[in-house]
């Protein structure tokens, strides 16, 4: 359905999205996953028509949307990085001025609204104003102002960045049932593993403007499938263990996380007794210690040596 | 462009207070000033030679105060002539029995208009006074006041120069014209600061997303700004005309045109100010230096007559309230028809042209 073909942007000489190509079919929902400024949202307000690709093209059913964006807009639904509402009105009055600059009126109008804040969940909420809303609330009205023209493919870029976590699910399982139920093509971006891994068929991962991994989750693991990952919980920081534990010639990779120290191992590798052993040395307190198959956060870490969040 | 155009109106009713307090300022300003000094405002220092009698003085000053444009107010002589020096006033007058003295600064513009006043004054006064002197019925006075009222002969005078023709200045409308125009600026650079808005949190991408052509979308935002900029202007006249009685002629309609035509120009020039400027923070501080900037320059604290500095002069020139408020003046004061208001309403749908050219091209480009 939709195809782009190596997308470049520069922005003073400074190229945020490098070559990007990458495809969607019909019905399918596609993860576009990579830390800040990895160039995601440039990359789709390329491939939104918002902007213009420095060179490369996208194209809808094999035409080009660059030299006549029309085709798109009719199809597209953008849900924003940014909360693009009128604050000073409610929902409803939002979602009605969205449905009338698409042409709706009436009683079309106002079915599109009331099935859109359904959608959303919040139709007994409509008649406030928008900014009283809590952040999530927000957020989710931001979707349904994309979905008032029932697209056929919506690109939704980090719709649950900042959000609290029963609106977040609320959103992640509205849009799998946009997905699986009503067959909309989904493009979504985020830089949370876990939504990907649960809303998304394919992948892409994205860094410093170029895809550096693509492919089904399953694929994209079995990068890693020679290798686990151990996680170490600590009562708390020790510097000095984690240097260790990353010089170790046997470990592939070391990250500190909130709880403790994530390690990165060949599989098979009987490494856990000389870890015990360096725990020791430090004095570390070691409060669990879990073997666990790799996640694509692990795929990531592994293929940048960094995490995908700070 | 409806749409967009009253999605505006329903903004409005949501928050009107920022509009409502410019018309109330408007207002107020007009009611405070104007009401201060009711039609005229020009005051003439006045003091009698030592020789004079003091009902010859009081006669003198109360032929000279039948007029509407001048005022001329008795104090002491000291007091006079340092106001003179200081500046405080243009000229100062001196009464004599049947002659007198003006004490003017060189420059002061109103000084020829001031000076054929009185200069008028005393010699009908003389003249009078001689026929009183050989007729014996002693009712000269009130024969040459009839026949004055009923002259057999109306001469018309026609200035050579055309333009320049005698000041008058206005004190009432001068204030209600200024404010009405100043105030308005501020409306419709808040109202269309809303295309700022939109494009810094992200609405205006979604307007160029759906079918909306881009310039329904710009249409939308400047017939808004526009309306309730002219309705404000429209409001404070009709105002003041029907409930205030301000004498503002009786071309009220060519009044009405020359508003829409200023307001238009005002809008252009609005959207190159956002053209320039493109964060709402900046132009928080940016629009009230234009605003005032623009009405102090172009006339609309006081008026422009009195302004001499060449460099002011000349950018008064290119701003429309300079054009606006003295196409409005020409028309209340003087009567002016719409053949004569030609080249003020041409050159502000100039400006508005250009200005309206240049403001959305950089408003494009920035994006
Ligand atoms: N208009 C612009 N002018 C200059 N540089 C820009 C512009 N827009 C984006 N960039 C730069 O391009 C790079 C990619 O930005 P982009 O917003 O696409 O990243 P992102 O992946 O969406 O990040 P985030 O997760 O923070 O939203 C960043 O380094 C950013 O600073
Ligand atoms: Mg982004």
């Amino acid at each position: 359905m939709l195809e782009t073909e190596e997308l470049t942007k520069v922005f003073k000489s400074k190229a945020a999205v490098d070559g990007v190509s990458l495809y969607l079919d019909k019905g399918e929902s596609v993860g576009l996953l990579g830390p800040n400024g990895a160039g995601k949202s440039t990359t789709i307000s390329m491939i939104s028509t918002l902007s213009k690709p420095t060179t490369g093209d996208v194209r809808l059913d094999g035409r080009s949307v660059v030299k006549d964006p029309g085709k798109m807009r009719k199809v597209l639904g953008v849900v924003p990085q940014e909360i693009a509402l009128y604050e000073d009105l409610s929902a409803y009055e939002n979602l009605q001025f969205f449905g009338r600059i698409y042409g709706l009126s009436g009683s079309r109008l106002e079915q599109a609204i009331q099935q859109a804040l359904e959608l959303v969940g919040l139709k007994e909420r409509q008649k406030e104003i928008v900014k009283t809303y809590s952040g999530g609330m927000q957020r989710r009205i931001n979707i349904a102002a994309a979905m008032m023209h029932e697209p056929e493919l919506i690109i939704m870029d980090e719709p649950t960045v900042g959000i609290d976590p029963q609106s977040r699910s609320h959103i992640l399982e509205m849009v799998r049932q946009l997905n699986k139920e009503k067959g909309l093509t989904v493009l979504y971006t985020s830089h949370y593993m876990e939504e990907v891994e649960r809303l998304c068929d394919r992948v892409y991962i994205m860094d410093h403007g170029t895809i550096i991994a693509s492919g089904t989750k399953d694929e994209l693991k079995s990068i890693l499938s020679g290798e686990e990952t151990i996680w170490i919980e600590l009562d708390r920081p020790y510097p000095e263990l984690f240097a260790e534990l990353a010089a170790h010639p046997e470990i592939v990779q070391a990250a500190e996380t909130e709880k403790g120290i994530k390690l990165i191992i060949p599989k098979g590798k009987r490494i856990l007794g000389s870890i015990f052993q360096s725990a020791e040395r430090h004095q570390a307190q070691i409060l669990n210690v879990n073997v666990q198959t790799p996640t694509l956060e692990d795929v990531f870490l592994h293929l940048t040596g960094r995490k995908l969040r700070d | 462009m409806t749409s967009v155009f009253l999605l505006q109106w329903q903004r409005f009713r949501r928050a009107p207070l920022m509009v409502l307090s410019f018309l109330a300022l408007t207002i107020v300003f007009v009611m405070v000033m104007a009401g201060s000094n009711p039609g005229n405002s020009m005051t003439v220092p006045t003091y009698a030679h030592p020789a004079l009698a003091e009902q010859q003085q009081d006669e003198w000053l109360e032929q000279l105060n039948k007029s509407e444009g001048l005022q001329f107010e008795l104090v002491e002589e000291q007091e006079a002539r340092q106001a003179v020096l200081d500046g405080d006033t243009g000229m100062a007058l001196q009464l004599m029995e049947d002659d007198y003295r003006l004490l003017i600064v060189a420059d002061d513009p109103n000084r020829f208009e001031v000076e054929s006043y009185i200069n008028r004054t005393y010699a009908e006064e003389l003249r009078i006074r001689q026929l009183e002197q050989q007729s014996t019925s002693g009712e000269a006075r009130e024969r040459v006041a009839e026949m004055l009222e009923e002259p057999a002969l109306t001469v018309e005078t026609q200035s050579l120069e055309g333009e320049q023709e005698s000041f008058v200045y206005d004190g009432q409308l001068q204030m209600l014209f200024g404010m009405a125009l100043f105030f308005s600026i501020y409306t419709i650079m808040f109202s269309l600061m809303k295309i700022v808005e939109e494009k810094k949190f992200g609405t205006w991408n979604r307007l160029i997303l759906s079918p909306l052509d881009k310039w329904q979308v710009y249409m939308g935002h400047l017939l808004y700004s526009f309306t309730i900029g002219y309705v404000q202007i429209v409001l404070v006249l009709v105002l003041f005309k029907y409930l205030f009685n301000f004498d503002v002629g009786d071309q009220f309609g060519l009044l009405l045109l020359i508003t829409a035509v200023y307001t238009f120009s005002i809008v252009a020039l609005s959207m190159l100010v956002m053209g320039l400027v493109q964060s709402p923070q900046q132009l928080q501080a940016v629009v009230p230096i234009v605003a005032t900037g623009m009405a102090m320059i172009g006339g609309a604290f006081w008026p422009i007559e009195l302004v001499t500095n060449n460099m002011l002069l000349a950018i008064s020139k290119v701003l429309p309230i300079t054009y606006g408020l003295d196409a409005l003046k020409s028309v209340a004061i003087h009567g002016r028809g719409l053949t004569e208001l030609m080249e003020p309403i041409a050159v502000m749908l100039l400006i508005g042209v250009v200005c309206m050219g240049i403001g959305i091209n950089l408003m494009e480009r920035k994006r």
